[in-house]
């Protein structure tokens, strides 16, 4: 073969950055210019308060995407995520009501969610159930539970120090700190350390993953302890947004994750993907939630435009990715 | 791509936002205000209209089994009407009673579990329906096995089940929340409204409802946007905080629709800052508006009592099981609520709304 | 297949766990095992169970369809719309909608392989998406004041048994028919197995994707129709929630989701084991709560269950 020739097809450096980052900067994009169209529409959207509401508005949902991110970047899926930020949700605002120190709050619920996942991680990994399966168990299980344990009784009188979620910290809502922290430190994590790299490997193909040393069952149960971590945290900016929280599972949150997740540029088929990309995800819905309000799209076609949006950013992924694969 | 399609959408629906004559959100069936100086509207006598059950047993005196099964379970509302019919039950002595039903608004749902019921042989079912027309064959099917029917909150067809306990007229919960609004306000205020989902039956009477008696006695008032958030706080939350932030010093006034839906208005405003320049009148229940109230945040929540509701659905069961109430009959007596008044042919009215604010609030836990 | 393959078969596990829930279950309650109740049950399961023999072929290939309970929700509207508003006959605008929800599966199917979008994604959009126009098309108004004669398809008998059971024991025969005894059946589980190989050996693999996903639209308007009839009304919130029901009845009964694996027996057993839990242990005094997590803990016990004795009868 012609070596020249072969040199010359070569994309530079920054075009395969760009490349890799594909659907990341297209979501970003899209937050960019709803900003610019609503905002010369109606300048009110880009007011600071409106815009730190749109920020901080899904952040629970961006953490907890980071964590679902991983699952099914590593091949598997969770649709039980919404009930057990619930279940941990009520945990906390009940410790904080019953005289626990407020650390106690933050920490036990985080806690639980870690050793409720693993559990899944492990039936997941050892025997051999998938994991839609489990989860979808673990959805009822959960849901019910928490309406056993509860009587469907709202948790109110939390002590203000708790409420985490309300507190800023320079002039910036604490939920968009977790976020944008946890994000970058997770991403960085897998792409420059081995054991974060094992998830895409995983997930992109078992076998040669486990050629190469990496277990597809430990790294399954990792990737859900990981999972239940982020799920907690959630749960936790979750219940100390309002002062009441409602012991009910917020419904479609597990499928609204998932979006965040996918949008975002997880592969379901698994090893690609990054959680920068679903952070952008969860916050671009809140952005097109807002807007849809802002632009007076009439109330009754607001979720028709929403699912519109969804298969057309789905879409343009889809287009980009074979365009990429022709042009190499 | 992408970007092209959010600009036509954006295109298109500067085109989609026209004007409403009649608030978003109310439904199309004839509406019926008040007058706005307080006058009690005529209830013209209408014969009784409700269903009837065939071969009940006599069930005078004996001790009856009684399944509750409101719209759904988990809300505050709900575990109050659920605590009346409970508190009721203790007092009769001779009913056990227990709720149970879906844990979303679903009318799917909530059919199986009254379905399952009516297999298990309960005495009398009481019902907060989720759709009037949906629940009716199920309804009345009970009915065809002997088992007394009355529903509470949310009607159904009138001949699916016998007596229906109205908590307020249609018109007069709608005159109350507008009279609120007005007096925090003034009459040239603009407002939204937060409400559960547009096909919900009750809150798309009470938004029609308010629409007319608006247009008849405060026509200044100016309507801004309904926004929808389903039974879920943060996204009530986050809708609100939507709405202070797009209209800014034009809104000053939420009305909050759901009990889920006001506190989590409250909430918005509280942390937006704008306590006393955006008033909140909704329905809620006292124990999520209570740190609201004591804020001054909000001065009033309206509501009836629902534990009343459940209390008086329950002794209105009691008396049809034991024969004491008849169709025709003007008035029934519901224990400790005296004699409710019988109107609309098969309602049975609990009375006026309930005002909560600072001064008596704190005598409630619910 | 040897005897002791046949006995550690999924289906066999489950048919037995079936067996020993409603003993348990009619013991509980006297009310549980009877000739009306039975007949009842069926009425109620019809719906999902309609939609769960589609949805085992979409699984038995690899796939998967969230969008059923909306395209149920938007065939209802239209179907209702078109007969109030447009004043077209009933037949004519049923008809039209059971066209609607073939087109929505298709659109399904086509997004699926002409874009190479995964079906979990697609289905997910479409979900939002057909709701959407559900709520738009109806301005969340609902649609009431039906014909009588229509009734008699979800609330009516025909010699003593629901007219719509009779609908799906059809539907059911018919699709176990194709799934087990067809070249098309076959082909299903070949693409399911393996996708390419079935590509490489002259399967039109694409038609069949589109074929499987238009059956599916097809059938959830079916169960449209059936459940507008038996609730007399229409909503567009109809409909929310099934698809985690009928997905549950499709894998409890053996079909794997990876695809290759699964048949219309299970899938039957998988939907008459969850409905017997739901209507058994409220019969028993259980209240809603405590009927979700049972379901939740007999979708995991059976299948690991399941594994259990497979791997025994592998030997």
């Amino acid at each position: 073969m012609n070596t020249a020739a072969v040199a010359s097809n070569v994309p530079s450096r920054r075009w395969q950055w760009v490349r890799s980052y594909g659907q990341e900067l297209v979501v970003l994009s899209g937050i960019i210019v709803l900003m610019i169209v609503v905002g010369l529409y109606n300048p009110r959207f880009l007011s600071d308060n409106n815009l730190i509401s749109i920020f901080s508005g899904n952040a629970y949902i961006a953490v907890a995407a980071i964590g679902m991110s991983i699952v099914i970047m590593s091949g598997h899926i969770d649709v039980s995520v919404g009930s057990l930020i619930g279940v941990l949700a009520t945990i906390a605002g009940t410790l904080a009501v019953g005289d626990y120190p407020v650390w106690v709050a933050w920490l036990v619920p985080v806690a639980i969610g870690v050793i409720v996942n693993t559990a899944v991680g492990a039936l997941i990994a050892f025997a051999g159930i998938p994991s839609i399966v489990v989860t979808l168990g673990m959805l009822s299980i959960l849901k019910g539970g928490l309406i056993s344990i509860t009587k469907g009784n709202w948790i109110t009188n939390m002590p203000g120090e708790f409420l985490i979620a309300q507190q800023r910290w320079l002039g910036i809502p604490a939920p968009v700190w977790f976020m944008v922290f946890l994000t970058v430190i997770v991403a960085v994590w897998m792409k420059s350390w081995p054991l974060g790299r094992s998830f895409y490997a995983v997930g992109g193909n078992p076998e040669a993953a486990r050629a190469a040393g990496f277990s597809p069952q430990r790294t399954c149960v990792l990737a859900f302890m990981i999972h239940g971590f982020f799920a907690g945290i959630a749960a936790l900016l979750f219940a100390t947004q309002l002062q009441v929280i409602q012991s009910t599972v917020p419904p479609n949150l597990e499928l609204t994750v998932i979006t965040a997740s996918v949008i975002g540029g997880v592969s379901i088929l698994g090893g690609t993907g990054t959680v920068i990309g679903s952070t952008l995800a969860a916050i671009l819905f809140a952005c097109i939630g807002s807007s849809l309000v802002f632009l007076n799209v009439s109330a009754y076609w607001l979720r028709a435009v929403l699912g519109l949006l969804i298969l057309t950013t789905v879409l343009a992924d889809m287009i980009r990715r074979h365009r990429n694969r022709r042009s190499l | 791509m992408l970007k092209k399609f959010l600009l036509t959408a954006a295109a298109l629906s500067m085109v989609a936002g026209s004007g409403w004559a009649q608030w978003t959100g109310g439904d199309d069936l004839p509406t019926n205000p008040l007058a706005c100086d307080g006058s009690p509207g005529s209830v013209a006598a209408k014969p009784y209209d409700g269903g009837s059950p065939s071969n009940a047993p006599n069930r005078k005196g004996k001790s009856i089994t009684v399944v509750d099964v409101p719209k759904l379970i988990g809300i505050g509302y709900f575990n109050a009407t659920s605590k009346g019919i409970t508190d009721a039950a203790k007092e009769l002595g001779n009913v056990s009673a227990s709720t149970d039903g879906p844990t979303e608004a679903n009318i799917d749902d909530q059919i199986t579990f009254i379905d399952n019921y009516i297999t298990s042989g309960v005495d009398g079912i009481l019902f907060a329906a989720n759709d009037p027309v949906a629940i009716a064959p199920v309804l009345k099917k009970a009915l065809s096995k002997g088992i007394n029917v009355v529903g509470y909150d949310a009607n159904s067809q009138p001949d699916a089940r016998q007596w229906f306990v109205n908590q307020a007229e249609f018109n007069g919960i709608a005159k109350a929340l507008v009279d609120s609004m007005v007096a925090e306000v003034g009459a040239n205020a603009g407002i939204a409204i937060v409400t559960s989902t547009f096909t919900t039956p009750n809150q798309a009477r009470w938004i029609a409802e308010m629409s007319a008696y608006a247009s008849k006695c405060h026509p200044n008032l100016k309507f801004l946007e309904t926004v929808e958030a389903q039974e879920d706080n943060i996204l009530s939350f986050n809708q609100a905080t939507t709405l202070i932030n797009k209209y800014g010093d034009d809104l000053d006034g939420i009305f909050g629709m759901t009990s889920v839906a006001t506190p989590a208005s409250a909430e918005a405003v509280t942390q937006a800052g704008e306590c006393g320049k955006i008033a909140i009148v909704g329905l809620a229940t006292p124990n999520a508006m209570k740190p609201y109230v004591a804020t001054n945040c909000v001065k009033s929540v309206v509501l009836w009592n629902p534990v009343d509701l459940g209390y008086a659905a329950m002794h209105v069961l009691r008396a049809v099981a034991d024969g004491n109430l008849k169709p025709g009959a003007k008035s029934v007596k519901a224990g400790k609520l005296g004699e409710l008044q019988i109107i609309n042919g098969s309602e049975i009215l609990l009375g006026a709304p309930y005002v909560f604010d600072k001064g008596n609030i704190n005598g409630f836990d619910f | 297949m040897s005897a002791r393959g046949l006995l550690f078969r999924h289906e066999s596990v489950l048919a037995l766990l079936l067996v020993l829930t409603l003993a348990v279950l009619a013991q509980q309650s006297d009310k549980f095992f009877t000739m009306a109740n039975m007949l009842n049950q069926g009425r109620l399961m019809a719906e999902v169970g309609i939609i769960a023999l589609a949805m085992t072929f979409v699984i038995v290939t690899a796939g998967i369809d969230l969008s059923v309970g909306s395209i149920l929700g938007l065939v209802a509207i239209v179907m209702g719309v078109l007969w109030q508003k447009a004043g077209l006959p009933l037949p004519v605008a049923i008809g039209l909608g059971v066209v609607l929800g073939c087109i929505a599966g298709f659109a399904n199917g086509f997004i699926i392989t002409k874009f190479g979008v995964p079906p979990l994604i697609t289905t997910l959009g479409t979900l939002a998406l057909y709701r959407g126009l559900a709520e738009g098309i109806s301005q969340a108004r609902s649609v009431r004041g039906y014909p009588d004669w229509f009734f008699t398809l979800g609330q009516g008998e025909l010699w003593g048994i629901p007219t719509q059971l009779w609908i799906f024991l059809l539907l059911a025969i018919i699709t176990a028919v194709i799934l087990g005894l067809t070249p098309f059946g076959r082909a299903t589980y070949a693409i399911g197995s393996n996708s390419i190989a079935a590509e490489f050996s002259g399967i039109p693999v694409r038609n069949s994707y589109l074929i499987i996903y238009t059956l599916s639209g097809l059938f959830s308007a079916i169960a449209a129709v059936i459940f507008v009839s038996r609730v007399s009304t229409t909503r567009s919130d109809m409909g929310t929630g099934l698809e985690l029901d009928v997905i549950t009845a499709v894998v409890l009964g053996g079909s794997s989701i990876f695809g290759g694996k699964g048949t219309i027996i299970g899938t039957l057993l998988g939907l008459t084991l969850m409905q017997a839990l739901k209507n058994g242990l409220s019969l028993a005094g259980v209240k809603g709560d405590g009927t979700i997590v049972m379901i939740g803990v007999v979708l995991i016990g059976a299948l690991i269950l399941s594994n259990l004795f497979q791997k025994k009868g592998d030997g």
